[in-house]
């Protein structure tokens, strides 16, 4: 009903056939989403064609790579790419951006400040790649139907609204109308029809397990009793985790004394998994904010549970969005690499330089959230988590209140209120100075080895500041 | 005093450095089954040398040797006599192998194992020998020797553990369980450490460093008992009267001696 | 004829000497760049306390602790001398 304006949207059944219509040669500046992670079929096959056209100085906007999406590769070291802006890179492109850079830029960004730079126009996307699961002819499109779903479109909603050119690639395409399509076919230009956008169980990374490991299991129940100690685990609290095996571990841990408690969260927000979703078809939490799913449970619970909420990036994380959700949020459990003696956090690079990773929401969230944990071993192998200063920083330390390790927990000095909370505690509190000291009682104070010579890109914090750089190897 | 007993396997250098964080009271560094006859000299020297190295350590810690029949026997206690460790374990325990390791040990306390049935025998003159402060059961050997099946439900266990807790109980020693080998089955766990305490033992040996949190909590005072501790003592030293009345229950001074010990493990573990 | 102690797991290192005319220490190691001096010096004063001052050693580290070198290195002489 009302549906009568809705025009048919012009249907391609090859990449071939998509390109008789835009000039490959013009549009120069193509976006991608990363929702189908490492069974995303979608990327290699649309930069295939680019690869075989030769066409030069291609500027990608993935919102993040993943080590299956090879064809990037090949086109860096055809030369065919200028600048890549991302918020995660890992694998093969990783490992050569780290040896060698790129003829132009990589810009960093997080999940929150990509999309206001699409809205603000500063990121300008000529063409926008989307992979969706279920659309119709109308280019109305959802992502937790058809065969190859994959939850949550977050990611792609911005690159819809404000791409010159917006592409749906489906592999699913119906005639019915669609209830609340998370793609608006007003904003789309043509369809693609494929056989298969690709593989959706590859949306399940290693690391979405509770860990079992001993060291993982203490760290998850230390954090889980300071945030009980400060006071945050009350009704209608909010909560986000990471998809971490300890992130994963808190969440159990905090379950359990909610369930003890009687105690019922307002929302969960961020990647949501299986945990989560048990946890709103118990009861223990009101809404599930979905900006993508990190298992085929939580794709199948979006269809089923209608406070399991899918939304946009912008939604969730732009600092300029009125209806950004993460500025409710209480708790955040993130994970490092590596924090320095000021809290600067880095999960952007390894202790070697290589770019192992990036902001993803982890600046957002601990930019916005009420109380910020980092959840860590304090010891990886002989490396020590706490560095004088981080290779690469991810997120400011203004933003971190809290390290939990298993040999101890650090406050942020600028959370003098957090401190105080905590004086009659039996937790193990100290400095993040005494943490440092104690794991280089058991290891020794390392060389420095990070190269500052040629820079390779940049980390671009949502509130547009560079706050770090990135180095080659 | 302490609730739980966690074996550490004494040559691997992952384990035995991150020994103080799993939080268990005791600590077992372990020479024997964990550790390959061709590698016992690589532990010894392993041990040694971290100890030496990181002497202070929060819990208390033992060595579980090799037995006195094995070639080992001698170089485990000659190397670790002199460093920070509360004792020794001593697996298959005997009178005789408890001389011998006091000959040579220098007056460390000793834990020996009961795991066998002649073992269990002589558990009284086990328990009474110079320097044992407690006792362990070792089900899996135990039940090996007796040629019976080891089960979850643990009926076969019923006549050594209540052996073994009363003897401990009659000489003032500490009585520790056998572990629980079922992993990630913390139900079980639960049950298997409540059959322990229910028969007197006062704490649980354990492979898994998952499983510290539940045997400590089991094998500490409750909330309950420690209030009432706390009731008893107050009221006796009001009163300063070595028998009264309380809830209609008679307090004698046996009864106000355990009161004291409740409320000195809370003290111990925090509660 | 070669010595060896220790393993290739995590934290720990694997230590292989054969007697020499030389002293030869070669290093290969997880966290190299960072602890490559240390490792060195660890293995050069646990030699200088053994008074070895001739011996091929092969450290294989997977980011042990100076302890655990040591530990290593001493039980490979120990098991070298044993031998003899």
């Amino acid at each position: 009903m009302g549906q009568n304006n809705k025009t048919q949207k012009p249907l391609v059944n090859s990449i071939d056939e998509l390109f008789a219509f835009i000039d490959i040669h013009e549009n120069k500046n193509i976006s991608f989403h990363h929702h189908l992670r490492n069974g995303d079929g979608v990327i290699n096959y649309v930069l295939n064609k680019y690869l075989q056209e030769e066409i030069m100085d291609l500027n990608l906007f993935p919102s993040s790579i993943f080590p299956a999406y090879t064809k990037i590769l090949e086109l860096i070291e055809n030369h065919q790419i200028n600048d890549i802006t991302t918020n995660y890179c890992n694998g093969g492109v990783a490992k050569y951006i780290s040896q060698h850079g790129l003829p132009g830029t990589l810009t960093m960004q997080t999940h929150g400040g990509r999309a206001r730079s699409i809205q603000e126009g500063i990121s300008k996307i000529d063409i926008a790649f989307i992979a969706a699961p279920y659309v119709n002819i109308y280019g109305d499109a959802i992502g937790y139907d058809g065969k190859s779903s994959f939850g949550s479109m977050g990611y792609a909603i911005v690159d819809s609204e404000y791409a010159k050119i917006t592409v749906l690639v489906t592999d699913h395409l119906v005639e019915n109308q669609i209830e609340n399509p998370e793609i608006l076919g007003s904003n789309v230009d043509y369809i693609l029809k494929v056989d298969s956008i690709g593989d959706n169980t590859g949306i399940v990374s290693g690391t979405t397990e509770v860990t079992k490991n001993p060291i993982g299991v203490k760290i998850a129940k230390n954090t889980s009793k300071l945030l009980f100690e400060l006071g945050l685990i009350k009704n209608g609290f909010s909560f986000q985790s990471g998809a971490g095996g300890v992130s994963l571990r808190v969440t159990k841990d905090l379950r359990d004394i909610m369930i003890r408690q009687n105690i019922k969260a307002s929302f969960f927000s961020g990647g949501i998994t299986k945990y989560h979703v048990e946890m709103l078809e118990e009861g223990l939490v009101e809404t599930l904010y979905d900006v993508q799913c990190f298992d085929l449970e939580a794709v199948h619970s979006l269809k089923r549970n209608k406070n399991h909420v899918p939304i946009s990036a912008s939604m969730y994380a732009n600092p300029v969005d009125p209806m950004q959700v993460i500025k409710d949020l209480d708790i955040v459990i993130l994970g490092a690499t590596e924090i320095d003696l000021n809290f600067n956090v880095n999960v952007t690079t390894d202790s070697h330089q290589t770019i192992i990773g990036g902001s993803g929401g982890h600046s957002d969230t601990a930019s916005e959230a009420k109380v910020s944990v980092i959840v860590s071993p304090l010891l990886k192998g002989r490396l020590s988590v706490i560095k004088d200063r981080v290779t690469t920083i991810t997120t400011l330390g203004k933003n971190i209140d809290c390290l939990v390790t298993e040999r101890g927990i650090a406050i942020n000095p600028l959370r003098q209120d957090l401190i105080n909370k905590l004086k009659d505690s039996n937790l193990k509190i100290c400095t993040i100075q005494e943490l440092s000291e104690l794991a280089y009682q058991y290891t020794n104070k390392p060389k420095d080895i990070i190269k500052r010579e040629r820079i390779i890109g940049e980390i671009e914090d949502r509130t547009h500041d560079i706050i770090d750089y990135l180095y080659q190897k | 005093m302490s609730r739980s007993y966690l074996f550490i396997p004494g040559n691997t250098p992952n384990m035995v450095q991150n020994l103080d964080i799993f939080e268990s009271d005791a600590v077992i560094i372990d020479f024997e089954d964990s550790v390959m006859s061709y590698d016992k000299d690589a532990a010894r020297i392993l041990i040694q040398n971290f100890l030496q190295k990181f002497p202070l350590q929060e819990g208390t810690i033992y060595i579980r040797i090799n037995d006195v029949e094995n070639s080992h026997f001698e170089a485990d206690i000659l190397a670790t006599r002199d460093l920070k460790i509360a004792g020794y374990v001593l697996p298959k325990a005997s009178v005789e192998a408890i001389d011998k390791l006091n000959q040579l040990s220098s007056g460390l306390s000793i834990i020996p194992i009961i795991e066998s049935p002649i073992a269990l025998l002589e558990s009284k003159q086990i328990a009474t020998s110079k320097n044992v402060i407690g006792l362990l059961f070792g089900a899996e050997d135990y039940t090996k020797e007796m040629g019976i099946e080891r089960t979850l439900e643990a009926k076969e266990l019923l006549y050594p553990r209540s052996h073994i807790a009363v003897v401990c109980r009659a000489y003032n020693i500490e009585a520790i369980d056998t572990p629980y080998t079922a992993k990630d089955d913390d139900a079980g766990l639960q049950q298997d450490a409540m059959n322990a305490k229910a028969l007197g033992f006062t704490a649980k040996a354990l492979i898994h460093p998952n499983q510290v949190d539940t045997i400590n909590r089991i094998f500490a005072p409750s909330p309950e008992e420690i209030l009432q501790a706390k009731r008893i003592l107050k009221k006796s030293e009001e009163l300063q009267k070595g028998a009264f009345s309380l809830d209609g229950k008679m307090i004698d001074l046996p009864i106000i001696e355990k009161a004291k010990k409740v409320l000195e493990k809370a003290q111990k573990y925090g509660l | 004829m070669k010595f060896t102690a220790g393993s290739l797991e995590s934290s720990d290192c694997l230590i292989t000497i054969a007697p020499s005319e030389d002293l030869v220490i070669n290093i290969e190691s997880v966290v190299f760049e960072q602890f490559g001096d240390d490792i060195l010096r660890v293995i050069s004063e646990t030699l200088k306390l053994h008074k070895i001052t001739k011996l091929n050693v092969l450290c294989q580290d997977k980011g042990a602790l100076d302890y655990t070198i040591k530990s290593r290195l001493e039980t490979a002489i120990k098991r070298m001398g044993e031998q003899s």
